[in-house]
């Protein structure tokens, strides 16, 4: 038991100087999680101390959601779709291929703490999750990507959204997965691309809507290539490190700036 | 220039009749609502002043359960969010079935991403590059934000989604989560979400005007999107909001033309709440309570879902015993006579009928002996 104890306390150690350290460098997302891996270990060692057995319930869960952060599940989900997304899209595939445990709420203030990491120290993360780029080269609303992506796929033109989504849609259909999650995923996306469902209300043929997907994209690809180049262009040659991965600040934003 | 001078008058006649409370800003909701009751004098006037008629109902110690419930809002916008999920990926697909929008139109622009000042001079531009340029301009419109003038005040109306490129013509989209169920929708849901999508309309026909284009170019057909049946899943119909536009624009224009009315009134009425620093009314209830019975209200059942002064003139036609009470149907049956107990006097034969009553008391008196012969 003693053995059992000493390894909760330095492990109580550890996180303490994680948490210390992810608050200098300003990254609320890794403090946070960090934080509950520590309460949970100090409920583990309250409980080994007065002898009582550490509840049931908390076991399952632990390994899993301690883990691996809600950073890292968001990365894998955007690595699988391979296009910037929506955090809703994001959950719902981090559920059905990686048994994700994130929900779209805890996603809001991510892009914040990511650029502020950033801003702290540059490139100090082999990845960062940033915003995707308007027209305007101002971050656009409720689209998350990586900052390993080349530029052009990181703006979004005009057609972008659509491209991004039979994009999305035919990463999800290749994945095959038999996972009912995964199946109902596929579903809601597969009905919205035309001659992806063969009119059935059973699961669609993944083949059939990657056929169905690319066909619609050859119709937008050639217009939506060159728009998104013409945006990469743009957004090279006007913006610095941090606007390039989180956007270009817009008038509101340097108000509300300043207001603080 | 005597029109100058008659239209300076009418707004001072109208700051008056508000006082010092803050203006109310109009919304979608509040200038549909206006249709809904077009003869209601005291309504038009109350609108034309832009007075907080919430606040004064609640002064009057006449509050109405009002607005929407938080869960019903919460329920809109997660509709909402997901009709417009992924690039609007559910609304092409309904506007490709119903409408037959090519393959290629599927650009789509979020006026939001331009800050929020921004946002109505962002959405000029796209739509006048649209309606110039026709092809490529652009096929979705999020967040929009238009305007519309109401009685000199400019009121601002966030549509759900303006399409394009549907035959070349603007279509409002207008997302409601109420649902369709086997083809069939509550009458007056779709009425009220008719009729606020004839506010958009007129809003965005007066921009095109504005820009030197064709305002027929904006569609009277508005897309009503809503959840199918008893799923989540989204069904979009075709609804000709021509007649809720007609009768609106008729509103609008009584609301510019308000002298006639602002004649009648006498020249100390004012209807101000005297609002103290915290913004607290201190005007006593009976005063306001004076001054607003002076002008006339039309009151009718369905004041109850589209007003906030609804429970004040519910009130009011009961202690007069107005026919009003009985709904619109009976009181334009009963044309003439104004109250219950007239009504009554007139089918038992104990009141002789005025001049131009006997028709109306002919059909009574009928009434009446048919009534007496079914319960004997």
């Amino acid at each position: 038991m003693s053995d059992r104890l000493d390894d909760l306390e330095r492990r109580i150690d550890e996180l303490r100087a994680g948490v210390r350290k992810a608050m200098r460098v300003r990254d609320g997302a890794t403090a946070r999680v960090l934080r509950a891996e520590l309460r949970s270990a100090e409920r583990a060692w309250d409980a080994l101390v007065s002898g009582e057995q550490p509840r049931a319930k908390e076991e399952p869960q632990a390994p899993r959601a301690g883990q691996v952060t809600v950073r890292e599940q968001v990365h894998q989900g955007l690595r699988l779709l391979g296009a910037a997304a929506q955090p809703r899209l994001i959950v719902a595939v981090s559920d059905a291929f990686f048994g994700g445990t994130i929900r779209s709420s805890r996603l809001t203030s991510l892009r914040r703490d990511e650029e502020r990491s950033f801003r702290s120290s540059p490139f100090g993360r082999p990845y960062y999750l940033c915003a995707a780029l308007t027209d305007r080269l101002s971050p656009a609303r409720g689209l998350l990507t990586l900052s390993t992506w080349p530029l052009e796929r990181r703006v979004v033109g005009p057609l972008s959204p659509r491209v991004d989504f039979l994009t999305c849609a035919i990463a999800i259909a290749e994945q095959e997965s038999q996972d009912e999650r995964a199946v109902r995923l596929l579903v809601r996306m597969a009905r919205n691309i035309p001659g992806a469902t063969d009119g059935s209300l059973g699961p669609p043929d993944p083949a059939r809507v990657v056929e169905a997907a690319r066909a619609e994209l050859r119709v937008h690809a050639e217009r939506d290539t060159r728009d998104r180049a013409e945006l990469a262009q743009r957004a090279v040659a006007q913006l610095g490190d941090a606007a390039r991965l989180f956007g270009a600040a817009t008038l509101s934003t340097i108000k509300k700036e300043k207001a603080e | 220039m005597s029109g100058l001078k008659r239209e300076g008058d009418h707004v001072h006649r109208l700051e008056a009749l508000r006082g010092i409370t803050p203006q109310q800003p109009h919304d979608a909701r509040a200038i549909a609502a206006l249709a809904a009751n077009p003869g209601c004098t005291r309504r038009a006037l109350m609108d034309g002043a832009g007075i907080d008629k919430d606040a004064a109902a609640r002064h009057l110690g006449f509050p109405a359960p009002f607005g929407q419930s938080p869960f019903a809002i919460t329920r809109g916008n997660m509709f909402e969010a997901l009709v417009k999920a992924d690039g609007c990926a559910e609304l092409l697909r309904m506007l490709r079935e119903l409408l037959g929008l090519p393959v290629a139109e599927v650009s789509y622009h979020d006026v939001e991403n331009v800050g929020a000042h921004l946002r109505h001079a962002h959405t000029r531009a796209l739509i006048d590059r649209a309606a110039r340029e026709g092809q490529d301009a652009g096929t979705l419109y999020d967040h929009p934000l238009l305007s519309l003038d109401i009685a000199g005040h400019t009121a601002y109306l966030e549509p759900d989604v303006v399409a394009f490129q549907l035959g070349g013509r603007f279509h409002i989209v207008e997302i409601k989560s109420f649902a369709v169920i086997d083809g069939q929708a509550d009458p007056s849901a779709v009425a009220a979400a008719a009729r606020q999508a004839a506010v958009y309309v007129l809003a965005l026909r007066n921009l095109l005007e504005e820009l030197g284009h064709d305002p027929l170019k904006v569609s009277h057909d508005v897309v009503l999107v809503c959840p199918e049946n008893f799923a989540n899943r989204p069904v979009a119909t075709l609804v000709d909001v021509r007649k809720q536009l007609a009768v609106l624009r008729r509103q609008l224009t009584r609301m510019t033309t308000l002298d006639r009315l602002l004649e009648e009134l006498p020249d100390d009425l004012s209807f101000d709440l005297r609002p103290d620093e915290d913004g607290r009314p201190t005007r006593p209830v009976a005063e306001l309570a004076d001054a607003l019975r002076r002008t006339t209200a039309r009151y009718a059942p369905d004041c109850l879902s589209a007003c906030d002064l609804c429970f004040f003139c519910r009130d009011e036609a009961r202690q007069e015993g107005a026919s009003d009470l009985l709904g619109r149907q009976v009181r334009d049956e009963l044309g003439g006579v104004a109250s219950v107990a007239e009504a009554l006097g007139l089918a038992d034969g104990t009141r002789d009928p005025a001049e131009g009553q006997e028709e109306i008391a002919r059909l009574l008196r009928n009434a009446e002996r048919l009534r007496r012969e079914c319960l004997n």
